[in-house]
């Protein structure tokens, strides 16, 4: 089992740092599909993807776009807990919308994880507040300048080389 | 010989009417409160333990946090930001602060939303005291916003050192 499946597997126990690395890996990895998918949510509004044990329900309404997500065979839907503003102009949304779908992976992966050494614990549909592709993250929320500073110092190196080999 | 009553001993109310009606009305707000309290919420943080089902599973130690906001009502999500403090030489210190959550409440019960993957790596064997402390607020299906806060008390000791790894 490579380290990725083994964090498709791993639920709540994927540490902050994981969640980290995983959106960067993800983001890099599937440059191409996320770029389909964005042309495809674009034209239609709506799109419906897998990843890990769950279902993703991205919508666009009055140019936010927003997602749903459920355990797969189950019929309840999350609430649209994260959102993002899109812009109106096609590849600056496009650039948006692949970081987007990294960040509602990761989402769906620690809470719908597929079979493995989570307890299913976790019965609340929990997310990072912000998004990791926002300094507000690296900042809690705080002042920017500081999200800056830590981001550069922030170092998922050794995660994502485990991600790309192992 | 029959007996006269002055018109106005009949007509005229010995206690004034706006008292009756403002009387009604204290009524009225009082069955009202006690029927319809306002909702409140709580934040419920458990202590922080030594997870025992992380280190039969992955063989890690970790000392994890578990949060619960309880709410009277039902709520849209709740977010939290917590953090674990640690007691050395008798000072606060804060050991692992945690990026800010947002949970949906559980389906069981929608006035209810759970923290469970709040955790922090430590190693075992050396004695270290801790609480848990959480603040954040929920946003409740009214659109009701309700902030909270919440610890998990004294401190307790635990056999596994945050931050020492």
């Amino acid at each position: 089992m490579s380290y990725f499946e083994e964090c498709l597997t791993l639920g709540e126990w994927l540490s902050e740092a994981d969640r980290r690395a995983l959106y960067k890996y993800l983001l890099e990895c599937n440059r191409d599909t996320y770029e389909a998918q964005a042309i495809i949510l674009l034209n239609e509004s709506t799109l419906k993807k897998t990843v890990a044990n769950g279902e993703i329900f991205f919508s666009i309404t009055n140019k936010r776009v927003g997602y749903r997500a459920r355990k797969m065979g189950s019929i309840e839907l999350t609430s649209e807990l994260r959102q993002m503003e899109l812009s109106g102009v096609r590849f600056i949304d496009i650039k948006r919308l692949k970081k987007f779908f990294a960040q509602s992976d990761v989402d769906v992966i620690q809470n719908f994880p597929l079979p493995g050494v989570n307890t299913s614990t976790q019965t609340s549909f929990g997310i990072d507040a912000y998004p990791y592709y926002t300094l507000a993250y690296y900042a809690n929320g705080n002042n920017y300048l500081k999200g800056f500073i830590n981001k550069i110092r922030t170092n998922d190196k050794e995660i994502l080389t485990k991600l790309r080999t192992l | 010989m029959p007996i006269t009553i002055p018109k106005s001993i009949l007509t005229t109310p010995k206690v004034p009417s706006i008292a009756v009606i403002g009387l009604m009305v204290a009524q009225l707000v009082v069955i009202n409160l006690v029927n319809n309290p306002e909702p409140t919420c709580i934040l419920k943080v458990e202590r922080p333990h030594h997870s025992t089902s992380m280190k039969e599973l992955q063989n890690l130690d970790a000392i994890k946090l578990n949060i619960t906001s309880d709410c009277t009502a039902p709520q849209k999500f709740t977010r939290v930001s917590a953090r674990i403090q640690k007691l050395s030489n008798d000072r606060e210190v804060t050991v692992s602060k945690f990026v800010a959550r947002m949970a949906d409440p559980i389906p069981k019960s929608r006035k209810t939303a759970a923290f469970r993957n709040l955790f922090a790596l430590c190693q075992l064997g050396i004695d270290a005291a801790y609480r848990g402390v959480a603040e954040g607020y929920v946003i409740l299906e009214s659109g009701k916003r309700i902030d909270v806060t919440g610890d998990s008390g004294k401190y307790e000791v635990e056999n596994c050192l945050i931050g020492a790894q």
